[in-house]
């Protein structure tokens, strides 16, 4: 048995026609080719899947791509503008967040919903939102200093009138 | 921020520079395993065992065929009549290895323990199709502990070891019997260790792309040894005859001649470290099963007659701190299904998988005795050490190794006249045991421990106990009681005094003061180590003789046509930022920016071979040195033919930002394209080195002190860390954002190894951390800031780099059970084991009751 439905990711509308038992991330893998989401545990403890769903932070392995029929789904490919990468992986790579990068796509992502939810957070409040996410190679430190760059850049580009999260 | 295009008179080695792999990685443009998609790829999923122990009685897998989108099952002994099955390798005196195949046909020996592969047109239809196979077991009693591995009414794991012993092997050094008779005191105690594991965030992954043409398989695989990977499939993935094999070879003439140059090539390279080996370790092998002499000549014939070898493809590899290190049997049974069918196939692991037997560690009993006078003077330390290696050795590095490696480093920075160890091996129902991060760290973990209980006896502060046993720079040059030689990089001591500046101890026993007054439990531990890295030239034969054959790193700098830069390394990144680091270093030697250099990796078609690939703190003083050296060979190259085209002398020639010019006469100069026309245009070499390198010759040691500071919360036993500081010195560094950030994220590994992780198996063999809701990988909450200092001792010589990846989980078990012991001490608490969950802070703490 196959369902047809249109899947929005990143501003572009894709008919997607699947076994509707399957993942939000699979297909998203699969169907549409954009391997930036990542499946590290597959049972929502990890958050390396993590996308965004109508801009709040889902897991897309928990999560059937049925049900994101009539959402906007964004992934890690729907960050940077062309060329110029998103605030969030500019911070990511001025403080040196990531080694392995396997789990980046899950923590920027989050990053990105939580800097729009509250622009300004704490060092223990980015600790607390972003505990949903695993990295196994730097520690977190190095993570952290990239939010925080990137709340920097954020409040530079909107005090001038940029930024988009 | 853009420091990949400052200009290179400036120096990019000792610079954080920004990361040249960023910029793929943080768009979700990189290329891990599991996003190689060939076309007409069929998905595998593996039937593993339900139980810890059984012999198979029969298999039935007809529905399974029957399944409209399967293609095709295998089941173990289809599979295992097609393969040679895993050698033993590194044969070590008095170790027995098992040969095993890559499924299990007859026996079961761990849960997960593979039988049967499906392939079908998704990963959802394998999964499906596994429900369909029915395997009729009879169960055996399970060995699922060290204690049950040594009874002598186990029943066996593996049938011609002894009992479930694999190693039994003692080693002594000065004369133990009178040291330990006529020490003052002797202080003893038992410590356990829990098994842990890995954990990389990808798990492990194989695609095999078969060509419809040629049937050349291109293997893309998350591996750390991509040419490993490369021979073992030639040599198991494919049963030869002998005599097939010797005909083939006997009548390809280029096959015969490649071989031999190979082989001259590999005996130059290696042939005083294979000197070193003695036959004892074949010898322990042979004792215990001769089936090798069978299986070894058709392995390595069918070697010698293979046209064609696969080649392995490794891109973006998420993480591996040793666990992508083996060979899996999983790589071999589908590089074996995938010739079989002549289909291209798709392996991706999932968690559950990954938690069972994609890498355990750890899991050792060691009993520890010093031997110490009155006035705080080491005599001598005995160890009895027992390692639960699991069912299966892993491939090509077993867990005896580790035991090995322990043995040579268990003396740390200290001074002994006496040094004895006993190191077993045993066999149990469980995953296998891999190399983790420091592989041998548990001697870093018994000794810093057994030194802080004797300081205790003896009314020392654990610092003073240390600082007076420890090698200084006056001692040097000095050898440790097991062998390597020590110089002045061996600098613990050093990082220790330092270590006392940064935290103020007597402010601490102050503070401890008051807050106890107040009901809160604050502790302070110590825990000071040194690690080869690389090590001195007798470091590996020490371990093990021969063992010096894994000591070369090859690189091969080539300039093109067009004048860009191409550095190929036997190396296997996966996440420690090669592609920056190498490029420092190269920009520096070629007087070009770091934008300029390209880093090809992981294809083996176009890198030089190496037997391990990354591990070990390799990357940065053999990898980089072999980097270095084939860059300065090039630049010499270049500038020879450069003094011919601008008619001047080759030592006036200097080369900055790319442009190489008559010193004083930048205005002049001509770039890399230009020098590269004129040579081939003349019909020479392209300019083009290659270098292997095995160290400078001497030290090569990398220290550390880490100290650690403790909460103990006796409500909840949860265990905070308000103050972590690791003194490091690796020497001089390539980047210094690069090793905090290796630092951290091994001491992160070490605060998950003390609070959280346990792969703990119930008294039948059963792993009961099989998610991560079980097994708890420390988050963003849990790991404390950790402030790194740096200390850069230099040695004489060139390529002074010092590896640095392992030690910050070597460092933080020993500082965190310290720190955890001090605090408890108004309860007379002894921390015996690794593992401190919050019961057992309880239970020390006399809270809570043990049973």
């Amino acid at each position: 048995m196959t369902v047809s439905f249109t899947l929005n990711v990143n501003g572009a509308a894709t008919e997607v026609s699947t076994e509707p038992r399957r993942t939000l991330s699979d297909v998203i893998r699969e169907d549409l080719g954009l391997t930036g989401t990542h499946l590290g545990c597959e049972h929502g403890v990890c958050g390396a899947c993590t996308v965004l769903l109508d801009g709040a932070p889902v897991r897309s392995c928990l999560t059937l791509a049925v049900q994101a029929d009539g959402h906007e789904i964004t992934t890690v490919e729907g960050l940077a503008n062309g060329d110029e990468l998103h605030p969030v992986q500019q911070a990511m790579h001025e403080a040196h967040g990531f080694q392995c990068a396997f789990c980046s796509p899950g923590f920027m992502l989050s990053t990105v919903a939580l800097l729009a939810e509250n622009p300004n957070p704490s060092r223990h409040e980015i600790r607390e939102e972003l505990s949903g996410n695993l990295c196994r190679c730097t520690g977190y430190h190095t993570i952290l200093d990239g939010v925080e760059v990137a709340i920097r850049a954020l409040a530079s580009d909107g005090a001038s009138g940029g930024g988009d999260a | 921020m853009n420091e990949r295009t400052q200009t290179s008179g400036l120096g990019f080695v000792g610079q954080s520079v920004t990361r040249v792999e960023d910029d793929r990685l943080l768009r979700g443009k990189g290329q891990y395993v599991a996003d190689i998609e060939p076309e007409g790829v069929l998905h595998a999923a593996f039937l593993r065992s339900p139980f810890a122990h059984a012999t198979i009685r029969s298999i039935d897998v007809t529905a399974a065929r029957r399944s409209p989108r399967v293609t095709a099952v295998f089941t173990a002994a289809e599979l295992n009549e097609l393969t040679n099955p895993f050698p033993p390798f590194l044969m070590m005196p008095g170790l027995y290895t098992p040969l095993y195949m890559c499924l299990s046909d007859k026996k079961v020996r761990h849960v997960g323990d593979p039988v049967a592969l499906v392939l079908a047109d998704s990963r959802y239809h394998a999964e499906d199709a596994l429900e369909l196979i029915e395997v009729d077991y009879e169960q055996l009693a399970p060995v699922a502990s060290i204690a049950d591995a040594l009874s002598v009414n186990a029943e066996q794991v593996w049938e011609r070891a002894d009992g479930n012993v694999l190693l039994d092997k003692s080693d002594a050094y000065g004369d133990v019997e009178s040291v330990f008779a006529s020490a003052d005191r002797i202080v003893t105690e038992r410590f356990s260790c829990q098994r842990q594991s890995n954990q990389p965030m990808e798990t492990r992954g194989s695609v095999i792309e078969v060509d419809p043409e040629t049937g050349h398989l291109t293997i893309h695989n998350a591996t750390q040894s991509s040419h490993m990977l490369r021979w073992l499939t030639a040599a198991l993935a494919k049963k030869e005859s002998v005599r097939s094999s010797l005909k083939n070879f006997a009548t390809n003439k280029d096959r015969r001649d490649s071989f031999i140059v190979a082989a001259k090539e590999f005996m130059a390279q290696n042939g005083e470290s294979m000197q070193n080996q003695d036959n004892a370790g074949p010898k322990s092998q042979l004792r215990k099963d001769r089936s090798m002499l069978r299986h070894l000549p058709r392995t390595l014939f069918g070697l010698l007659g293979k046209d064609d070898y696969p080649t392995v493809m490794a891109r973006d590899i998420g993480g591996g701190f040793g666990a992508k290190g083996p060979v899996a049997r999983e790589d071999i049974a589908l590089a074996a299904a995938a010739i079989d069918l002549g289909r291209s196939v798709k392996w991706i692991e999932d968690r559950v998988e990954n938690l069972s037997d994609g890498g355990h560690a750890r899991e050792e009993d060691l009993t520890v005795s010093l031997a110490l006078d009155n006035d705080g003077t080491f005599r001598g330390l005995k160890v009895d050490l027992v390692l639960d290696q699991g069912a299966y050795p892993a491939f090509p590095i077993g867990a005896s190794m580790a035991t090995q490696i322990m043995r040579v480093m268990f003396p740390g920075a200290y001074k002994f006249d006496a040094f004895h160890l006993r190191a077993r091996t045993v066999a149990t129902n469980k995953g296998k045991y891999v190399a983790y991060r420091g592989p041998w760290a548990n001697e870093t973990w018994a000794r810093e421990r057994i030194i802080d209980v004797a300081a205790k006896a003896l009314g020392y502060t654990p610092t003073d106990l240390r600082l007076k046993n420890m090698f200084s720079d006056q001692d040097m040059p000095a050898a440790m009681i097991t062998g390597p030689a020590l110089d002045e990089t061996m600098s613990t001591k050093k990082t220790l005094e330092h270590a006392m500046q940064v935290v103020d101890i007597d402010e601490f026993r102050d503070e401890q003061e008051t807050a106890r007054a107040e009901g809160r439990y604050l502790g302070l531990g110590f825990a000071c180590y040194h690690e080869a890295a690389p090590g001195p030239p007798d470091y590996f034969d020490s371990i093990s003789p021969g063992a010096g054959t894994l000591g070369t790193e090859y690189a091969r700098t080539t300039i093109e046509r067009d004048g860009s830069i191409v550095v190929y390394t036997s190396q296997m990144p996966h996440g420690q930022s090669h592609e920056t680091t190498y490029a420092q270093i190269v920009a520096d030697e070629l007087g070009v920016g770091i934008a300029d250099v390209k880093l090809v990796y992981g294809n083996t078609d176009r890198t030089p071979f190496s037997v391990m690939g990354t591990g070990g703190s390799r990357g940065g003083p053999l990898g980089g040195g072999s980097v270095k050296y084939s860059s300065r060979e090039v630049r010499q190259q270049v500038i020879d033919a450069a003094a011919e085209l601008l008619e001047a002398s080759a030592d006036d020639i200097d080369i900055m930002d790319g442009n190489i010019h008559v010193s004083g006469v930048p205005a002049r100069g001509v770039s890399f394209a230009d020098v590269a026309a004129t040579v081939i245009s003349e019909g020479d070499q392209p300019f083009d080195a290659t270098f292997g390198y095995t160290g400078k010759g001497d030290g090569g040691w990398s220290c550390a002190t880490h100290a650690c500071i403790v909460e103990v919360d006796l409500e909840t036993g949860r265990v905070d860390i308000p103050r972590y500081v690791v003194v490091e010195d690796c020497g001089p560094i390539i980047n210094p954002a690069i090793v905090n950030g290796q630092v951290r994220g091994g001491v992160a590994q070490g605060v998950g190894a003390v609070l959280y992780e346990s792969s703990v198996y119930d008294t039948e063999a059963n792993l009961q951390a099989t998610t991560y809701m079980d097994y708890l990988i420390p988050t963003a909450m849990e790991i404390p800031y950790v402030e790194v200092h740096h200390l850069e001792t230099l040695s004489p010589g060139e390529n002074d780099f010092r590896g640095v990846g392992e030690g910050g989980m070597i460092g933080a078990p020993p500082a965190i059970t310290n720190a955890i012991e001090d605090a408890l001490g108004p309860f007379g608490a002894r921390v015996t084991d690794q593992y401190l969950p919050p019961t057992k802070i309880l239970e020390m703490a006399g809270i809570i009751d043990p049973d």
